[in-house]
């Protein structure tokens, strides 16, 4: 019994460890971005490098998959919608459905599987190697020219890919609803303006900004705990995948309970 | 340390004084290219690290490393950075390229490996 409440303990003291490594590297990470002086030219280079890789470079794969979840999901609301009678809530289930909850959440996860994990594997990979001590013994700050950049391309991929799969579900459903003729473009901006009220968007974007900082700080965080041992680096991706994926779906959670509870 | 995996070979040597001096990338890359051409491995220019055979990424960690002219470079143990090359030949012709770049430039590799720096002796004359 002693037995069992030790090693229990000591794994909680673990993870507890582990998010307060997190949250501070958070802290750090938003400081040095927000910071003007932190971006000279190394820096701006990488940076610009790590949102090519991270957004650019995945747009159109991701981009077509989008259309084609969204044209099912369109048809599946707009069909059943119809079929009870309520076409005229049709759009509004659409762009509240898609645009509002699945599509920032699929982007997040998406990037997740893309970028996160092979940020957790090559932050470990540098941990075990003491790459990133050898980084700091030549006057290398780590955090601007490793940690930063990567935080920022995924914050900036989550955002900017949820912002332009997003338009393109609204052009979707404008089609799925209306069909391809522009005189009802003024009942479709009425229904987008009853949706998107200046709190909904706030928040909409403060959740893809929320979504892009987790894919990247877990990661990094998990990576920089990962212990000295080669064995060790897929287990550290593991642990990485399964806390991110949990703390994106506790943030969805926490959105939906907080626009609709 | 490793070349950066998502920068080209060019842009790992310009990297160096881009953040220890704040030069702007074309000043750098200048400086960088001018480098590459020197040792001849300019084709890798554009390469990632993934792409790159053991001498051209052998070559973009020396000039990586070169590009500030520290007071002293150390090349630890070679033939691991250089399989199936006979390294010593070619450290010779690349250090003398680089030669008005370098300051101090120290091999370190293993005793028996010693005779491999010496000069082949002249063979002999046919009769």
């Amino acid at each position: 019994m002693t037995n069992f409440l030790t090693r229990r303990g000591a794994a909680l003291l673990a993870m507890l460890r582990v998010w307060r490594a997190t949250l501070s590297l958070t802290g750090e990470v938003v400081v040095a971005a927000l910071s003007p002086a932190v971006y000279n030219s190394a820096t701006r280079t990488v940076v610009m490098k790590q949102i090519y890789f991270t957004a650019v470079q995945i747009l159109v794969p991701f981009t077509l998959f989008a259309a084609i979840l969204s044209f099912v999901l369109i048809q599946i609301v707009v069909g059943t919608a119809a079929k009870y009678g309520l076409s005229e809530y049709a759009l509004e289930m659409v762009v509240r459905l898609l645009v509002l909850e699945v599509l920032p959440l699929v982007t997040a996860l998406f990037v997740a599987l893309r970028s996160g994990s092979a940020i957790n594997t090559e932050v470990a990979l540098m941990r075990i190697n003491n790459e990133l001590e050898a980084l700091e013994d030549s006057g290398v700050d780590t955090l601007r020219l490793e940690f930063m950049p990567r935080v920022i391309g995924g914050m900036l991929s989550v955002l900017s890919l949820t912002a332009i799969t997003s338009v393109l579900a609204l052009v979707l459903a404008y089609l799925a609803v209306y069909g391809l003729q522009p005189w009802s473009l003024p009942d479709f901006t009425r229904v987008m303006g009853q949706v998107f009220g200046g709190g909904i968007l706030a928040g909409l974007g403060a959740k893809a900004l929320v979504f892009g900082l987790a894919v990247t700080v877990i990661p990094v965080a998990e990576g920089l705990a990962t212990p000295k041992m080669m064995f060790m680096a897929p287990i550290s991706v593991l642990r990485g995948m399964v806390r991110l994926f949990f703390v994106l779906m506790f943030i969805e959670v926490a959105s939906l309970a907080f626009k609709y509870i | 340390m490793p070349l950066r995996a998502n920068l080209s070979v060019l842009d790992n040597i310009a990297l160096i004084p881009q953040y220890r001096h704040n030069l702007d990338y074309e000043t750098a890359s200048g400086q960088a290219w001018n480098l590459l051409l020197l040792s001849g491995v300019e084709s890798a220019a554009l390469k990632r690290d993934p792409q790159l055979d053991h001498v051209e990424r052998f070559t973009a960690k020396l000039l990586r490393a070169a590009i500030e002219q520290p007071p002293i470079i150390l090349i630890d143990r070679p033939a691991l950075l250089l399989p199936d090359t006979h390294y010593p030949r070619f450290l010779r012709g690349m250090l003398e390229r680089l030669s008005d770049h370098l300051n101090d430039c120290w091999i370190l590799d293993y005793r028996w490996n010693a005779p491999l720096y010496h000069p082949h002796p002249p063979s002999p004359a046919p009769r």
